[in-house]
């Protein structure tokens, strides 16, 4: 992996040339958040900021994305094309980008490809940066401080200037085309980037100790935990729409009134929504609030690790902020591990 | 006699928009002007002009390069002419990519300080009705 260095100053100059590459997403200030938007200025990008309210997921799997049209007298019209269009996400942190890989294992190397997707993720390029952690990200305890795929260029903050991981040679294409920008980084300027990388570790102050927990939670399996937790949960499924990784969906038709024309929509749905399990018949698997948390909380923790390997939460801590329930994953967990009372933790409904 | 093309000038130079806008004026166009980024992408929209001269570090120095990627995205502004006149490679000597290169989505780029008779001249290249044709054929193109 080849590692370049460039100033801050010389940031601007570098982020004008990458519309070559697709158009530009960076985060930027909105309301009390920031948002993966195009910027309209150079001091519109942010490039200290905490999180993003939604992840860059939503620009791979759109809320709502129209897969296809159809019209009797026209005929079936494909959109995959429309898939294809050039993007440059600028300024990923690193746990949003091991949500990206969390979303290739499903989408693009599971048993049924997702052509929609996989035409995105390719005309994607990620250029990452590094970040200070805040009280809510725990992404050091998901192992998601630090990625070593899925990105074109990486930046991280060395003083004056960031070092530059070329991840892809459309990483490199980027830089070649940015001309003499970069400069070779010094052993001075490594020991700094691992000064700063031990810095970033000691700043979390949220950890959580994930060993044995699939275990754990399969022994937890009936426990009351669930339904004070449930209890508590407004079902409103913020935590899934906010999550990197969460990635259910919902497929239907929509035709146009008076005509037979329409289209097929995929948009975003959510395990802790009552009808996510509601099927033909009137038959629903999930109907208490206590199992759809419960099923959030294995599907990430318990699930996902007997399939893939390791947990699908990352630690970004967005639904931390979110919940206006104010449930935390840290909370659960801490809970279900029994290393706090689930009471004194405010896991029980007040009324 | 037909309508005057209209040229929308950005650049938060006041005295250069002035000199342009005269010599431009003088050639028969008309000029209009903004001198920001933000006014003058507005103004692109609801002019919808014949050809953009377009200043680069106003505000910011990388202004132009995003009023130029927003330019291109609307679609009665997406293949209108645009020049960029710009001091950038002077100014900022690190910034050695070149204009040519297909990065830049502008139909010319000149270097600051412009000659007249350059800028007039390409001017009347860009809004001949052969060029305009042209732009109006790649438009129609899927």
């Amino acid at each position: 992996m080849k590692i370049l260095k460039m100033s801050k100053n010389n940031l601007d100059l570098f982020v004008s040339v990458l519309p070559a590459f697709g158009e530009v997403y960076a985060p930027v200030k909105r309301g009390d958040g920031y948002a993966f938007e195009r910027p309209s200025l150079w001091s519109d990008v942010q490039m200290n900021y905490s999180r993003t309210i939604l992840p860059p997921k939503k620009l791979l799997l759109p809320p709502r994305e129209i897969t296809f049209v159809f019209d009797p007298d026209k005929g079936f019209r494909d959109l995959l094309a429309e898939a294809s269009k050039p993007q440059v996400l600028f300024g990923v942190h690193s746990y949003d980008i091991y949500g990206l890989n969390i979303l290739d294992r499903v989408f693009a190397q599971a048993k049924y490809p997702d052509p929609y997707y996989i035409k995105r993720r390719k005309a994607t390029a990620v250029i990452g940066v590094d970040f200070v952690p805040d009280e809510k990200h725990c992404a050091g305890s998901m192992n998601a401080d630090f990625v070593d795929h899925g990105f074109d260029l990486f930046l991280s903050d060395i003083g004056d200037s960031y070092l530059m991981l070329v991840g892809t040679s459309r990483g490199d294409d980027m830089v070649v085309m940015s001309g003499c920008l970069m400069q070779q980084p010094t052993a001075a300027d490594f020991e700094e980037y691992k000064k700063r990388s031990r810095a970033r570790r000691d700043a979390y102050t949220t950890r959580l100790d994930l060993d044995a927990l699939p275990e754990i939670l399969e022994m937890e399996y009936h426990s009351k935990v669930w339904d004070d937790f449930g209890s508590k949960c407004l079902s409103c499924g913020s935590c899934s729409m906010v999550c990197p990784t969460c990635y259910c969906f919902d497929i239907g038709d929509e035709t146009d009134l008076g005509s037979r024309a329409g289209r097929r929509v995929r948009s975003w749905d959510s395990c802790l929504l009552k009808t996510h399990a509601l099927v033909a018949g009137g038959e629903n698997f999930r109907e208490e609030r206590s199992s759809r948390v419960k099923f959030r909380f294995y599907h990430k923790q318990r699930g996902f690790v007997a399939e893939y390997g390791r947990p699908s939460c990352v630690g970004c801590g967005r639904c931390v902020a979110v919940c206006p329930a104010e449930i935390n994953i840290i909370t659960v967990i801490e809970t279900i591990r029994g290393e706090r009372d689930g009471n004194a933790s405010g896991a029980t409904a007040s009324s | 006699m037909s309508e005057p093309k209209t040229v929308l000038m950005i650049d938060d130079d006041s005295d250069f928009v002035t000199a342009v806008q005269a010599l431009l004026e003088s050639a028969g166009y008309k000029v209009r002007s903004a001198a920001n980024g933000r006014d003058g992408l507005q103004l692109a929209k609801t002019l919808q002009p014949d050809l953009v001269l377009l200043d680069v570090m106003m505000s910011e120095r990388t202004e132009g390069f995003f009023v130029l990627q927003e330019m291109r995205r609307v679609p009665a502004l997406s293949n209108t002419p645009v020049i960029v006149m710009s001091s950038i490679y002077s100014d900022e000597p690190v910034f050695r990519v070149d204009p040519e290169a297909g990065w830049l989505p502008a139909s010319l780029f000149l270097a600051k300080p412009v000659e007249p008779a350059k800028l007039l001249a390409e001017v009347k290249r860009l809004t001949s009705p052969s060029e305009a044709f042209a732009a109006a054929a790649e438009r129609k193109q899927p």
